[in-house]
């Protein structure tokens, strides 16, 4: 799989590995049931460290990208695919909300207005 | 054609195949005789006649050093000699053999004979050696008769544009179940064979447990592949312990490809030296290849024609580099 990361991106660290990961499956280059690296080889790819890889792949995990088995390693989520790339536009709403100083309450009333 | 083909006598990535069969077949036909010398006699048998019955001899020291002076000419003779050298992987295979086994044969029949006429006869093992050596000459054909597929010019791989401010990573991992399993099988043997020894119901049986470990580490080694591109070079580590590790430089890498390749082209499945350099090979399909340095190294992994390209960028050559 191609991972790709944003060299001036200044967010946190473990935000940037599940970033690069929630794209890489949105563009399809790891289909819902295929298994991820262990963290240790992530690691080494991105060049950080495995704890950080870890809690990246556990925010993806809460967020219903990856699942965690036993015994299985990491896995993509079924129907991943759609909701990583939704959750990777929700994201730069946020950030875009933020550049122009809109909370996330403000973006939540503003998508419930809109129709 | 590249240079190395009209360079000394032996094939690519060959030279030391050759040096360590010369070198192995040399301490064979030495160590044999003398190891067993308390066996046997001043002279010793060495030709027979048709009814089975030995009717010539030579001193043991003959039987040490003759074979030994053969061999090494042939070996000289088939590395030097630039017109044999399509044929010296076949002579120094057969030839091997057949010396192998004559002296084999030779050291079996006079073993614990009281004289050299009383030596036994060697029908069965002069059998077995001439049929081995046809074996062994007809193997070496096929091996040296290889396609070779590597004659592209290097530098013409894929490629990728990578945005500027991206930072880009490969990532490729091919497991093969079947070598795991025989690994599997060989480290139950190896371990049952131990543990059989050590409850006292045998002798605990080295010779067979220190080999059997062997086979069961190697084929681990082998069973599974990951392949790594980023910013640093490529890096492949073999097996669950990601242990060994080959890692080139991107100073080092001229150019990566991709190639289809099959375990009949390079001989046989795992880490395989070949007329087509370095090949990794766990599956038949496309391998990714790169070239370090004029050699060819290849590792079947999916997805490889994205890996090369990804290489081919950071490496930063041009395209269409001779």
């Amino acid at each position: 799989m191609l991972l790709r990361l944003n060299i001036a991106d200044n967010r946190p660290l473990h935000e940037q590995v599940a970033g690069a990961i929630r794209r890489a499956i949105a563009e399809g280059e790891c289909a819902p049931g295929d298994r991820l690296p262990p963290a240790r080889e992530l690691s080494l790819a991105l060049g950080v460290n495995a704890n950080t890889v870890l809690r990246g792949l556990r925010a993806l995990r809460d967020e219903g990208l990856l699942e965690f088995r036993r015994g299985r390693g990491v896995t993509v989520a079924g129907g991943a695919a759609g909701r990583s790339a939704l959750m990777e536009r929700v994201r730069e709403l946020v950030a875009d909300g933020a550049r122009l100083g809109y909370s996330k309450g403000d973006l939540m009333e503003m998508i419930k207005e809109a129709q | 054609m590249r240079d190395r083909d009209d360079r000394g006598g032996s094939k690519d990535g060959a030279p030391w195949g050759v040096a360590a069969w010369a070198a192995g077949i040399l301490a064979l036909l030495v160590v044999l005789p003398l190891t067993a010398r308390r066996g046997l006699r001043e002279r010793l048998a060495t030709h027979w006649g048709g009814s089975g019955e030995p009717d010539g001899s030579l001193p043991l020291w003959a039987v040490v050093v003759v074979p030994a002076v053969i061999w090494a000419v042939l070996v000289a003779g088939a590395v030097v000699w630039r017109a044999a050298r399509g044929w010296t992987t076949v002579v120094l295979a057969s030839g091997g053999v057949l010396l192998a086994g004559v002296q084999v044969s030779v050291v079996r029949a006079n073993l614990y004979a009281a004289d050299w006429r009383d030596a036994d006869s060697v029908t069965v093992g002069a059998a077995v050696t001439v049929a081995a050596s046809l074996a062994a000459a007809l193997a070496a054909t096929r091996v040296g008769h290889r396609p070779r597929v590597a004659e592209k010019p290097a530098g013409e791989g894929p490629r990728m544009d990578i945005p500027a401010g991206e930072r880009r990573v490969w990532l490729s991992r091919t497991v093969n179940p079947w070598l795991g399993l025989i690994s599997a099988v060989a480290g139950v043997a190896a371990a049952s064979v131990l543990l059989i020894g050590l409850s006292g119901l045998t002798e605990t049986m080295w010779m067979l447990i220190v080999p059997l470990a062997m086979v069961s580490l190697a084929f681990l080694t082998c069973s599974s592949v990951r392949v790594l591109v980023t910013g640093r070079g490529v890096e492949a580590a073999f097996g669950p312990l990601a242990w060994p590790v080959r890692r080139w430089a991107p100073a080092d890498i001229e150019s990566a490809r991709v190639e289809t390749r099959t375990p009949a082209q390079v001989g046989g499945w795992g880490y395989r030296l070949s007329g087509l350099g370095t090949t990794v090979m766990l599956r038949s399909g496309e391998c990714l290849v790169v070239r370090v340095k004029g050699k060819d190294f290849a590792v079947s992994v999916d997805d490889a024609e994205r890996g090369a390209a990804l290489l081919n960028s950071l490496t930063g050559m041009p395209a269409g580099r001779p």
